[in-house]
């Protein structure tokens, strides 16, 4: 994929901003509320859906899979890559499908990408921990996955909104 | 920029929320059991059964020590069900669990590896109940 300077560095800004958006987010701990391994807002999903229609499915891919290795290396824990990469290829496969349905708003695209966000993780723990257990969460994992996902479709389409006059969205 | 995305949500987005709702509802019905008698707890370590207690055998609480993938749980396990008293993974997921009492039910300790799952045991033959 040939990518030109401007491309290159709007993937690295948004690869940065998709890094700092997980951090951020620790300190909202979900997981308080509902108890379940691995539950969050998923705010890097914002930066996922503005790629995919900013950028277009290549750059999208190419930022997913930089954050997820820098991810996982800032952790120190080579075990999340499998997580994060599973969660966020499942979601953007359902994402870059979704978003070609002609009447789907960034909504319907969101929610469909944190559902399938749980599954693939909830696929990664069953790997990791080599039985079913995991599966019991899907579907509370589900059900919030259509809060989350509406939430991350406000920011993402307040994003747009915000963009729309900009010289960014003009090419 | 590629395309412009539809901003303001509309039904389509709603069959979206539907099925995935849906799907959950579908996915509990199946895998949750009403079964609060006769359970079995499997406890697991990376993915190998390590033990497996008959909860209505047993007399009184009773605790295992878990060490795994340098992390130690303390398991409490009762005829009412299981629950992770204590636990020194970052997450603490396990701990706000809380105590798992029907068939079908788990927890799940990510950092450790370590799963509980709570099984009803079929019983097909032998008693079911003793009536007077």
């Amino acid at each position: 994929m040939k990518l030109t300077t401007k491309q290159l560095t709007l993937c690295a800004m948004l690869t940065a901003m998709a890094l700092a958006l997980s951090y951020v987010e620790n300190f909202l701990p979900l997981s308080l509320a509902i108890p379940i391994p691995g539950i969050k807002l998923g705010l890097a999903n914002i930066v996922t859906v503005f790629a995919l229609y900013a950028l277009g499915p290549g750059q999208a891919l190419l930022i997913l899979l930089a954050r997820s290795l820098l991810g996982a290396v800032f952790a120190g824990n080579m075990n999340a890559l499998i997580f994060s990469l599973l969660g966020g290829l499942a979601a953007l496969a359902v994402e870059i499908f979704l978003s070609r349905l002609p009447r789907l708003s960034i909504y319907g695209v969101s929610v469909g990408g944190a559902a399938s966000h749980n599954c693939g993780q909830v696929a990664a723990a069953v790997l990791t921990l080599g039985n079913t257990a995991p599966l019991y969460y899907l579907p509370v994992l589900l059900w919030v996955s259509g809060f989350t996902g509406a939430l991350t479709g406000l920011l993402a389409a307040g994003l747009f909104r915000c963009l729309a006059h900009t010289n960014l969205m003009k090419e | 920029m590629k395309r412009f995305p539809e901003l303001k949500p509309n039904g389509w987005d709603m069959m979206v929320l539907a099925v995935v709702v849906v799907l959950g509802i579908v996915l509990s019905l199946g895998w949750m059991s009403a079964e609060t008698d006769r359970l079995t707890a499997k406890i697991s370590v990376d993915g190998v059964e390590t033990e497996a207690v008959n909860l209505p055998q047993l007399r009184q609480e009773e605790e295992r020590t878990i060490q795994a993938n340098g992390y130690t749980l303390y398991l409490v396990l009762s005829q009412k069900g299981v629950q992770v008293r204590e636990s020194d993974c970052p997450t603490q997921d396990c701990v706000h669990t809380g105590i798992i009492t029907r068939a079908g039910q788990s927890i799940v300790c990510l950092p450790a590896r370590v799963t509980v799952q709570l099984q009803g045991t079929v019983a097909e033959d032998g008693v079911d109940a003793v009536l007077g």
